[in-house]
């Protein structure tokens, strides 16, 4: 078993056993605590330029299931782990862990102490890291020169729409870096979907005649997109019901000028209760945050707060007060995570067909 | 909203046996803590003399009786509680609330029943009931029906086909299920379930044998909030009982999908049940897909549900009890030692732990030692570690019956037998499974035979490399390596070199990873506040710190077994309370997870280790302890302990290898206390046993003071007195003495004191005997206060402590049993008339 190492932007380096891909790579360091679905994690691309902590203690117990893929092409930068297994077990026997990473060319590293590498994140926040050969000057360097791309969403989403036909509702998914369990949920509720690439216009979008827009999860900053984004989304939540979780929900807060700021530790997992304010009930859902919107920020006039993570306060999600539109941080769909808000998306399906009602008093 | 509550009647869980231990007794100390802080007055009813609880309550709101529904109607009469809290007693005290509720004396009485609403309760003990509301919220039963004699049952199995399993209705304890493959063995089933049900009808059900058992325990408050505490996965497949069954937390062979179905479907069951408390779901989870049924909901206290409390760090009793009351999640405020969020939290875990039952089958003989749907364990001990095989390792070291460290082998049985095994499992299961690996089945075969995950084999597989790769490199360092990351602690290499473990401990210098302590906290390491609870592992990070205070290590008892288990528990909880007063910092190591001395209250800090030398000698070394007690009789321990001169050790009591016989018979005994040379009368003591038995290994029944004590007692005790040679005899001793009748008593020996009857004594003297020699032992006795409190002659009641053995639960013809085949007592008071 060959010895790599990952290191950290801060000097750390730990030594531990290489699996996948042999591949050098850089990334920022996550740690994401969610028990269940390895899968899932590692292929949402959300983790686009990400290395991936799992705090769970092994992962690759189960093989791989061909209805539990976030993306298809996975596009994370390293899996770190205590300890894995490579199993194809029972009925999910097509692929292996070990296998997967080395045909998406993902390095792992495992028998490292996981435990000590969140304590240090925790109390040292968010910072770069590679995985590496040698734990060198060299690699040091290299990791401190490297600058990582702002791109990620260009680099993941969609460069050409695509339908996902059904005979329900007309549904357009803007695609930031979508995450396939949204359009898991969208499919259960027989929507017709158009995915469409993140830089579609207003104009193009409704043009596709939606009863409803999504707008989807995605990676990295929303600063890093374009003002055409921002503009996008305030003309069409004003002429159709929108949703907008993940990366889709911080671009809905600030198109409606609110303000954006990244967390010093970035928050993956699905142990915090979030609120919902008007019931008062708490519920837990997967959560995978590196910002958050800054509730001092909010427009009251036009958003206001729908639910609140209690352990960090952060706001987890937003509503426009003139139109159907909504947005949370986290992700209803559980894929990973608890599947507590699901419903989320029954509240789109309502908001949609109020609407088509509407139109029908019109005519 | 929260309900106020000034008097709250609590149901204890009885004396131990088949299907509970401690856990019950250390759910109601937990929950004393939480309710000591509303300011209810608290009446506990509960007979386990064995029962830390009962001594934290003012003697006068206990009442030492059996916890049934005529003491209960009894005990409402007198103290008019306005509130019932009956989840910690177990199924029993639920069904005694259930009587309560139907028989419309909860009503009249104006008493409301705390976790679950009456109305709820009658759907969970009424199985149609429950398959009723089941059905209602969409959620899968198997095919069922409740029979009143054989013909109902032959029908139904004509209906549904075999195999099916029978189950009595209403049944004294839970444990009996049968698997029927053909008439022949329903009929037999039958037969005997129709016995044991007090409403003369059996439940027959279509089997889903094969399927894997997975539970989960859930926490739900008055507003709908909900938290999955834990799932857990049995390793062995439905068909084997589930306290029959190695168990893993978390869950290790599910996905995501069906992960989250099991917990969304736990929290539909919750909901429909209107649960504020605690509920602990079995599931049948399909191997091939999806598809899954509901087996079994408890929403009260079991077992399993302290397992997820113990495997998590969360602390669930505590909780739980607010939320019995009315709080919300976010309402609860946990001690200071946890993060303020963890109450409304949703554990996650960066550990694994696994349980492995321990069986009785050394000490009743006679019984059928299949593992099958009637349990048939008599405790478990729990093993920690960073991997999977580091857990199963370390939980194997502890669920051994011989006292070395050394992994048992069955490499004797021959081939026929191994496959006989695989398909038709006894207790030592997990040694047979590697041995069928060992001798080259494959992985598939083994997993079709057995019906086990094939993760499983795979770890085992790798356990067993490790195990060859140790073997057969002795004394390298990479061995110790290989050894320390799968769990081989330093004893057990020690004892796979047949060499001193000082030679480990000096070859540890030289590799890369010490040992090191990682907390089991529920958040995964998102917060720096440690529960003190902690396992060991060769990582980077050691999380435990030693106390600045002097301190105190206690070594548990480990698992349960037969014999005076539960009564060592006890007295380890009672050492470590005592330690507490006296002012040290205290430190248990244990891995019995119904343990009452893991109470979170009752220590500073807890190892969950392997009770072996080497693992005691590295938390030795670590914690440096000034004090170190071993409460229970294990002469193997404190010999090797002893070795280490620098280590202050206590064994309490003292080893009963000293103790001296002229004949191994007695009917009577005088205990006395020494100080120095001084000896003071404790009691006298009458041995009570059917057929006059006078054994001293067939004694398991006491009574206090002695018979005949108006004439005889004096005169004993001033014998006694002049017969002990206070030289050689310290601490709690008893003189025993065998009568023929006629005011004629001979002495036959002197012992120490037992533990089972150092606990009757303190329920009987009202004299916390634990407690003085602990300060007799730490030289801070305060014997002016002894001498004043001890009144050996006056009686005002008599007192009768009655071992239980688990002849019935196991079905053993057996009927009268050895000390070493108790499995709890049953204490009980009678007033004398004046």
């Amino acid at each position: 078993m060959t010895e790599r190492y990952l290191i950290l932007e801060d000097g750390s380096a730990y030594a531990g056993k290489a699996f996948g891909s042999l591949a050098t790579t850089t990334g920022e360091i996550v740690a994401n605590s969610t028990m269940n679905g390895y899968q899932e994690i590692i292929s949402n691309q959300i983790y686009h330029n990400q290395i991936i902590v799992f705090t769970q203690s092994s992962i690759g117990n189960t093989g791989l299931d061909q209805n539990a893929y976030e993306s298809i092409l996975p596009t994370a930068k390293g899996v770190i782990v205590r300890e894995y297994e490579n199993l194809a077990t029972d009925h999910f026997k097509r692929i292996s862990l070990d296998r997967y990473l080395k045909q998406h060319k993902i390095p792992g590293i495992y028998d490292v102490d996981t435990r000590e590498i969140r304590h240090h994140l925790q109390r040292r926040g968010n910072m770069k890291a590679s995985i590496v050969d040698v734990a060198d000057d060299h690699a040091f360097d290299q990791l401190h020169a490297t600058v990582l791309t702002n791109q990620q969403v260009a680099q993941v989403a969609t460069p050409k729409p695509f339908p996902n036909p059904d005979e329900g509702a007309n549904v357009v998914v803007v695609d930031f870096g979508l995450k396939s369990g949204i359009l898991r949920e969208l499919s259960h509720r027989n929507c017709n979907v158009t995915v469409v690439p993140w830089n579609f216009t207003s104009e193009q979008i409704l043009d596709l005649d939606p009863d409803g827009i999504v707008l989807s999860t995605g990676p990295g900053s929303p600063a890093n997109l374009p003002q055409s984004v921002l503009t996008m989304i305030t003309e069409v939540q004003t002429q159709a019901p929108l949703f907008a979780i993940g990366l889709g929900h911080e671009l809905f807060a600030l198109a409606n000028n609110a303000k954006v700021y990244k967390l010093a530790v970035e928050h993956h997992g699905s142990n915090h209760p979030i609120r919902e304010i008007i019931t008062n009930e708490i519920f837990f859902s997967g959560q995978e945050q590196g910002y958050a919107v800054d509730p001092k920020s909010i427009d009251h006039a036009s958003l206001f707060i729908t639910h609140v993570d209690l352990v960090n306060g952060t706001v987890q999600g937003l509503r426009h007060r003139d139109y159907p539109a909504f947005s949370v941080q986290f992700s209803p769909d559980g894929a990973p995570g608890p599947k507590d808000s699901v419903g989320l998306f029954d509240d789109f399906m309502e908001f949609m067909s109020r609407r088509s009602d509407n139109n029908d008093d019109r005519y | 909203m929260t309900i106020d509550i000034k008097k709250v009647l609590l149901l204890g869980g009885g004396p131990t046996n088949i299907g509970h231990e401690n856990e019950l007794d250390a759910a109601a100390f937990e929950r004393l803590m939480a309710l000591k802080k509303t300011g209810a007055k608290i009446i506990y009813v509960d007979n386990n003399p064995f029962s830390v609880t009962s001594e934290e309550i003012q003697p006068a709101n206990v009442y030492v009786q059996e916890v049934n529904f005529q003491n209960v109607i009894n005990i409402i009469d007198k103290e008019k509680p306005d509130a019932i809290m009956a989840t910690q007693g177990g199924l029993n005290a639920m069904q005694i609330a259930w009587q309560l509720a139907e028989s419309g004396i909860l009503a009249s009485n104006n008493i409301s029943l705390l976790g679950i609403k009456p109305a709820d309760l009658r759907k969970v003990i009424d199985n149609q009931k429950l398959r009723d509301l089941l059905t209602e919220i969409d959620e899968k039963v198997i095919a069922s029906k409740i029979v009143a004699d054989d013909d109902e049952a032959m029908d139904f199995v004509r209906e549904v086909g075999f195999p099916v399993i029978v189950k009595p209705m209403s049944a004294s304890h839970d444990t009996s299920r049968f698997i029927c493959n053909n008439t022949d063995e329903l009929e037999d089933a039958l037969d005997v379930s129709f016995k044991r049900t007090y409403i003369k009808r059996c439940s027959i059900e279509q089997s889903i044998v094969g399927y894997k058992e997975i539970e989960m325990v859930g926490i739900r408050d008055a507003n709908g909030n909900k938290i999955l505490i834990s799932g857990m996965e049995d390793m062995d497949p439905i068909g084997i009982h589930s306290g029959d069954s190695i168990i893993f937390a978390p869950t290790q062979t599910l996905i995501n999908e069906e992960y989250q179905a099991l917990r969304t479907a736990t929290f539909r069951i919750m909901d429909a049940l209107n649960v504020t408390g605690t509920c602990h779901v079995q599931f049948a989870q399909s191997r091939t897909d999806a598809n899954y049924f509901v087996t079994k909901v408890s929403p009260f206290f079991t077992r399993n549900t302290i397992l997820a409390a113990k495997s998590t760090g969360y602390p669930l009793t505590y909780v739980s009890s607010f939320l019995e009351l009315g709080y919300n999640l976010t309402e609860i405020k946990l001690p200071s030692k946890y993060s303020k969020f963890l109450a409304f939290m949703e554990p996650t875990m960066d550990h694994v732990v696994v349980k492995i039952p321990l069986w009785p089958f050394r000490d009743i003989t006679d019984v059928d030692q299949h593992l099958n749907t009637l349990m048939k364990s008599v405790g478990s001990t729990i093993g920690v570690g960073r991997t999977v095989e580091e857990a199963i390792i370390k939980a194997m070291h502890s669920s051994q019956f011989s006292p070395r460290d050394i992994l048992p082998s069955v490499s004797k049985v021959n081939d026929d037998d191994v496959i006989n095994q695989l398909i038709h499992p006894l207790a030592s299961r997990i040694l047979i499974l590697m041995e069928a690996l060992r001798r080259g089945f494959s992985i598939d075969e083994l997993s079709e035979l057995t019906q086990i995950d094939r993760f499983y084999f795979y770890k085992l597989n790798q356990l067993l490399r490790a195990q060859d790769y140790v073997v057969n490199n002795p004394l390298s360092p990479q061995s110790v390596e290989i050894g320390h990351k799968y769990g081989f602690g330093d004893g057990m290499l020690a004892e796979l070199w047949q060499v001193n473990i000082s030679t480990i401990q000096r070859m540890n210098h030289n590799v890369k990873n010490q040992v090191t302590y990682k907390a089991i906290e529920p958040s995964a390491g998102e917060f720096m506040e440690a529960t003190n609870i902690f396992y060991s592992s060769y990582e980077l990070e050691n999380e435990s710190k030693p106390f600045a205070e002097k301190s105190a290590l206690v070594i548990g008892r480990g698992g349960n077994q037969l014999g005076p288990n539960s009564a060592a528990d006890y007295y380890t909880a009672q050492v470590l309370i005592s330690l507490h007063k006296a002012g040290y910092k205290t430190i248990i190591m244990n891995t019995n997870p119904n343990a009452v001395s893991l109470t979170p209250q009752l220590s500073d800090k807890e190892y969950i280790e392997p009770i072996q030398l080497g693992n005691i000698l590295n938390i030795v070394d670590l914690e440096k302890p000034d004090i170190v007690f071993l409460p229970g009789n294990r002469h193997y321990l404190s010999e090797q302990l002893k070795q280490f001169e620098d280590l202050n050790i206590v064994v309490l009591p003292p080893d009963q290898k000293v103790a001296t016989y002229n004949q191994k018979k007695a009917t009577t005994a005088v205990d006395l206390f020494i100080e120095g040379d001084e000896v003071l009368p404790v009691a006298t003591i009458s041995f009570v046993g059917k057929d006059q038995r006078t054994d001293l290994r067939l004694i398991n029944d006491y009574k206090e003071p002695m018979d005949h004590w108006q004439t005889d007692e004096a005169d004993l005790i001033a014998d006694a007195v002049k017969k002990v040679d206070s030289s050689k005899w310290q601490g709690l001793v008893q003189i025993l003495y065998n009568t023929t009748g006629d005011s004629n008593y001979e002495m036959t020996g002197i012992r120490p004191v037992r533990i089972t009857e150092t606990a009757f004594l303190t329920k009987t003297t009202g004299i916390n005997w634990v407690r003085v020699l602990v300060r007799k032992y730490l030289g801070i006795l305060d014997m002016k206060s002894l001498r004043e409190q001890l009144t050996p002659t006056q009686h005002q009641r008599s007192s009768t402590m009655i071992a239980k053995f688990p002849f019935r639960e196991l079905q053993s013809r057996q009927s009268e049993g050895t000390t070493k085949q108790e499995v709890g007592s049953a204490i009980s008071f009678k007033n004398f008339e004046s």
